[in-house]
């Protein structure tokens, strides 16, 4: 099956299985490693990219849905080597501890700034729902969303 | 369309209709369907529509997802049961992709938005091959993960009538662990008050019996009667006692039961007082 779509800001051609997803694309056909496999189900949340600007499940869309789609992974948050004010703020307060769902929470994170680039702490936390820190570091990862917001006084 | 369900009719083994696919992928890796073809329904714009119809009903295209339907203003503002309860359906991602029709074809016993759909009195409306069919949504929930659907049939979408003039309404999700769990209980609920006398009560209930369900003799207490706190703990108790609640890793089904007569009577007190 073949598949062209937007990738990171750049243009993708390429061929997949037709059963797979959108996660099997990125890891295994484009060895894009920083997107995770979690659950497999949609639970957990680490796999999560963009999709036009939406977060959707990596793991739960097909490859084929892709077709003509902007992605976005945590490979495509940096601009010119310069990390996304997401990044920066995770790093500098602590909001990743042993990162397996920190891709997945930057992007939802990012989702919910291009929508509301003032969001509230609850906003934060319900944009983050469904996606799981077993590290348990909750507080540190909304603190870092809210300091990252643009519209953050 | 035409294309997509006849290709189904010619099609033999095991074709399966995906349309946002956030049941259909988690079934197809745990090994419970193994389609050999998949043909999906993304690309049919007629079917994402969101409109009001000629005879003053909404519209919901099947392929609707639960984010569309939730920010859509002419849903907010003529059908906010419908909006509330679609927005608590899992979380922000499942919700981009995740589709009305698709949540219906599921018939997910816990889903969020068919007791509000029930309580609307929406319509489900099917086609296939062979041709188009509508059925009231009361009507369309058969069994445990079991919908009105013959083979080949899919969802194209729900008609949707207005809310009676002065309907309050709200859905209110009770989940055991956290936010985006299914609901362990979910309720919606639509009462019409008329100087204090309640003269339309809709309760319909997710996550209590083998599919969502309409809590009738729930809501004949309700009819015609002053909305007392006796008179709302009667219905949530009567409630509780028609509901047949299964048992899951999630809650027992007595457990659900108490939860139904909770999350019925603080539904409705919320309603009546206006404090939602």
């Amino acid at each position: 099956m073949k598949l062209a779509f937007t990738l990171n800001g750049r243009p993708c051609a390429t061929e997949a299985p037709a059963h797979w997803t959108v996660l099997d694309l990125l890891r295994d056909g484009l060895s894009l490693m920083g997107t995770k496999y979690g659950c497999g189900e949609g639970v957990c949340g680490t796999c999560t990219v963009l999709a036009d600007g939406r977060p959707i499940r990596a793991c739960l869309v097909l490859a084929a849905h892709a077709r003509g789609r902007a992605l976005v992974t945590v490979e495509g948050l940096e601009t010119e080597g310069r990390l996304d004010p997401l990044q920066t703020a995770f790093a500098e307060r602590g909001a990743a501890q042993c990162g397996f769902c920190t891709p997945g929470m930057l992007l939802a994170a990012k989702a919910l700034l291009i929508e509301n680039p003032a969001p509230t702490a609850d906003e934060v936390r319900d944009a983050l729902s469904g996606n799981l820190c077993r590290c348990t570091g909750y507080t540190k990862i909304v603190e870092a969303v809210l300091a990252a917001a643009p519209g953050s006084g | 369309m035409r294309e997509a369900l006849d290709v189904f009719a010619k099609l033999d083994g095991e074709a399966r209709f995906v349309a946002g696919g956030t049941a259909l992928i988690p079934m197809i890796r745990l090994g419970l369907v193994k389609p050999d073809r998949l043909i999906s329904l993304n690309r049919l714009a007629a079917l994402t529509e969101i409109r009001l119809l000629d005879d003053g009903m909404l519209g919901v295209g099947a392929m609707a997802t639960h984010a569309e339907i939730s920010h859509d203003r002419l849903v907010q503002a003529g059908w906010p049961l419908l909006a509330e309860a679609v927005k608590r359906v899992a979380s922000p991602a499942i919700r981009a992709s995740g589709t009305i029709g698709g949540n219906l074809a599921y018939a997910e016993a816990a889903s969020d938005p068919a007791p509000a759909l029930m309580c609307l009195d929406a319509e489900v409306r099917v086609a296939s091959h062979a041709g188009r069919r509508a059925m009231p949504i009361n009507e369309f929930f058969r069994g445990f993960y079991e919908a009105a659907l013959e083979p080949g049939e899919i969802v194209t979408g729900v008609r949707v009538p207005p809310p009676p003039k002065g309907a309050r309404s709200g859905y209110s999700k009770f989940t055991a662990r956290s936010a985006e769990d299914k609901a362990l209980v979910g309720v919606a609920a639509l009462i019409v008050l008329d100087g204090g006398r309640c003269t339309e009560a809709r309760i319909g209930l997710g996550g209590v019996a083998p599919t969502p369900v309409r809590a009738r003799r729930a809501e004949a207490t309700l009819r015609g009667e002053v909305l007392s706190n006796a008179a709302v703990r009667a219905a949530a108790e009567a409630a509780a006692a028609e509901a047949e609640p299964l048992s899951d890793l999630m809650g027992s089904a007595d457990y659900r039961r108490e939860m139904i007569r909770v999350w019925v009577r603080r539904l409705l007190v919320a309603l009546r007082d206006g404090t939602r």
